[in-house]
């Protein structure tokens, strides 16, 4: 799918989640409140060995924390052992969520920056560490709790399931396992049959103009 | 004797690039014609096709951008962002109601999924009889509906054009004895391919892109698209032309202003954008009914999993219709199951194991869209000025239309597990599956009205209408028997506004037809209507 399109249904998710204003409040509220917490005695609970790792170079539209919180969702998200689907990790998932979020407009992207910002930091009280590194298992846990939650915490876990679940679908390449054909018009050869003939008029002489 | 070419492929259009190229046209142009139709849909093909074949000088501006088949990929995420309505992103004011509808040269009949139904007789002959509509009573329509068929070459679903998916939903029918039929669809030779709903790399789907469009244009028709007409220009109280806007479809860029002079406008922009481009307009409504009446046929999509793998996916997209209920309670049930990125949308989004499950069984699936007949109460208002306003859809179920889409949903959960479903994913806004049909209801009594019915279940409407009634009584209808408003002389209108209430069938079938006789109504009258 393109990711043109996935932007519009995420603004559209956002849109169904809450009201921005609303969102401002309790979203830029929590923040405020993790960030001030976290300058705090929480600040080492909150630091984490991936901070010390730099982004791939494409990474420029995402900030370091949104890159490693994808990558630890994609991971988390994606299980695939054990079937024959294609591991995540050789699709470019991240790169994909990327370019949906490069076209999100700049007040939906400003406020979703802020809520996953929330959603890797307010793990910390929970669990006592951010959400990046969560072990997979009480990730997916935390995902499936938020998904029965509060309409802030439905909302930010659907907006990321659904760009690691497009960025990975979106991908011809993890379509055969799942045997869904995608284009065949040209793979099976298919005549192109043009233009219909236009109707027969008793009162005039028609025809077709040949190619 | 006239001797009328139909180009081998292709519609003659005049893009955006073409009139930013075009230095004698500049950045504000005026054009004249004898009929200018806003459109190029079902309807609006259709008029500039009987209008130009009658001899007259016809425009047709239409919104969207011209996407010839030969760009069409099969992939269905980048056509819905190129050629439908706002990216498949116009909703309803909450959000929770996606309208889908095309937004190219062709309209929807590009994109949809080549269903073809009749109103029925007894709708038509209801109408003629509420409405004061003679001309659409079922023995005066039947020839317009006829000579679409023709036109169209419509046909009944032949057994290779009924895929596993739809035979899933048949065998559901035999043991709950429902009666079911093969659908009617306007396809030649149909290769099989299930990408309907991304158009037809091969011109097999009969839409308008290759039907009305190009034998329009045989006859003289010009066609603009990327033209977003802002509203229609009257004078002394009769249409007399529009006012419209060339936009490029990529950039966004303004590239001209456009001045329509014509001695007739005919809208055909569909129930949506056409009373709001009337709204627009400031036309007189005695009615106070422009823009209201909205009925949407709101449908949502039911998935069954089987034991066997179905590859439902594979095959015409839709195969069968279940009409045991059209006329009693306004149920109507298709097989169809789209691509694998669309079940996220209509599926399990739960995280992990669970989602890598639920699509890894892809090949197991049958889908239904499952539509229900709503009370016609919605409607669509323009608010803000003509150039920067935006329009607002203002639709949520009451508790009436609520309980009948649930009860359509639950239908189609029953004919699959009738059918051996060994589960059935539920259309509903929280994560809902049954694993029997025991446990059905249980799981259909999570969902509540709550409050208007919002983010219940996921519904979409690819059939909204109604929104500029047809009637005899000005005082209760938008637009006179003969498709011209009531108030304002020389403007028509010509698409599923039109229809006077709430129907169950598809309408694509009822609009060509309705276009067709509208066209009739002006050309029979034409000395009253051109100067030329």
């Amino acid at each position: 799918m393109n990711s043109q399109l996935q932007a519009t249904q995420i603004s559209k998710i956002w849109q169904r989640g809450m009201a921005r204003r609303q969102f401002l409040k309790w979203g830029l509220g929590g923040v405020a409140a993790v960030t001030a917490v976290a300058a705090g005695s929480f600040a080492l609970l909150r630091r984490s060995p991936r901070d010390e790792i730099a982004p791939p170079d494409w990474a420029t539209g995402l900030s370091a924390s949104e890159y490693h919180l994808f990558e630890h969702a994609r991971a988390v998200l994606l299980p695939v052992e054990g079937t024959n689907l294609i591991d995540s990790s050789t699709v470019p998932v991240v790169q994909n969520v990327q370019q949906i979020l490069d076209y999100l407009d700049a007040p939906t992207r400003k406020e979703l920056g802020a809520g996953l910002s929330l959603f890797d930091n307010v793990v910390v009280f929970s669990h006592g560490c951010r959400f990046v590194d969560l072990e997979p298992g009480k990730a997916r846990e935390l995902f499936d709790r938020w998904g029965e939650g509060s309409v802030l915490q439905r909302t930010l876990t659907t907006v990321i399931k659904q760009l690691v679940y497009s960025g990975y679908w979106q991908e011809p390449a993890t379509w055969p396992p799942t045997e869904f054909d995608g284009p065949v018009s040209e793979k099976w050869g298919l005549a192109y049959l043009g233009n219909a003939p236009l109707p027969q008029q008793p009162s005039l002489e028609s025809g077709q103009e040949q190619a | 004797m006239a001797f009328v070419r139909v180009q081998r492929d292709g519609v003659p259009v005049t893009q955006a690039k073409d009139v930013a190229l075009d230095p004698s046209l500049g950045k504000k142009f005026t054009l004249k014609t004898d009929v200018v139709v806003v459109g190029s849909g079902a309807a609006g093909s259709m008029v500039a096709y009987e209008m130009a074949k009658a001899g007259r000088d016809v425009l047709v501006l239409e919104a969207g951008r011209y996407h010839p088949s030969a760009r069409f990929s099969e992939h269905l995420g980048d056509t819905m962002t190129k050629i439908y309505q706002d990216q498949v992103g116009q909703v309803n004011t909450t959000a929770d109601i996606i309208f889908i509808q095309g937004a190219c040269v062709g309209g929807s009949t590009v994109v949809g999924a080549c269903v073809m139904e009749e109103p029925g007789d007894k709708v038509l002959d209801g109408w003629a009889e509420k409405y004061g509509l003679d001309g659409l009573s079922a023995e005066n329509f039947r020839p317009y509906l006829d000579k679409v068929a023709d036109e169209l070459q419509i046909h009944t679903n032949e057994a290779h054009e009924i895929n596993a998916c739809a035979h899933k939903v048949i065998q559901g029918c035999e043991k709950m004895k429902f009666s079911w039929k093969p659908a009617q669809r306007n396809v030649k030779q149909c290769a099989l391919t299930g990408h309907c709903l991304a158009g037809c790399p091969s011109d097999r789907k009969m839409s308008s892109l290759v039907t009305h469009l190009p034998w329009a244009a045989a006859y003289g028709a010009r066609i603009f698209s990327d033209t977003e007409v802002i509203r229609v220009k009257t004078r002394d109280g009769r249409a007399r032309g529009l006012e419209a806007r060339v936009v490029d479809p990529d950039s966004g860029a303004h590239v001209a202003d456009m001045q329509v002079d014509a001695d007739m406008v005919v809208m055909a922009a569909g129930a949506i954008h056409t009373p709001l481009i009337l709204q627009r307009s400031q036309v007189p409504d005695r009615s106070g009914q422009l823009g209201r009446n909205l009925a949407i046929q709101p449908f949502t999509q039911v998935l069954g999993k089987f034991k066997e793998p179905l590859y439902g996916f594979r095959g015409a997209l839709v195969g069968v219709q279940v009409d045991e209920f059209i006329h009693s309670n306004g149920y109507t049930i298709y097989s169809g199951l789209a691509e694998p990125e669309s079940l996220l949308a209509q599926g399990d989004m739960k995280a992990g194991k669970a989602h890598i499950d639920f699509m890894k069984d892809y090949k197991y699936y049958a889908g239904v869209n499952a539509f229900s007949k709503d009370l016609g109460n919605g409607y669509v208002q323009w608010e803000g000025d003509p150039w920067t306003g935006d329009k607002t859809i203002h639709f949520n179920p009451s508790r009436e239309e609520f309980e009948n889409m649930k009860a359509s949903a639950a239908l189609a959960a029953r004919i699959f597990f009738s059918g051996g479903a060994e589960k059935v994913y539920l259309p509903t806004f929280q994560s809902l599956e049954a694993n029997s049909v025991f446990e059905l209801d249980e799981k259909m009594d999570k969902v509540d009205y709550g409050i208007k019915g919002l983010y219940t279940f996921r519904s979409n409407s690819f059939s909204p209408h109604g929104t500029c009634r047809m009637g005899a009584d000005p005082y209760q209808s938008v637009v006179a028997p003969n498709g011209e408003l009531h108030d304002t002389p020389g403007l028509f209108v010509a698409d599923s506004s039109l229809i006077p209430e709430s129907i169950s069938a598809p309408i694509q079938w009822t609009v060509h037809a309705l276009a067709k006789y509208v066209s009739d109504q002006i050309n029979e009258n034409a000395s009253n209507y051109f100067i030329s």
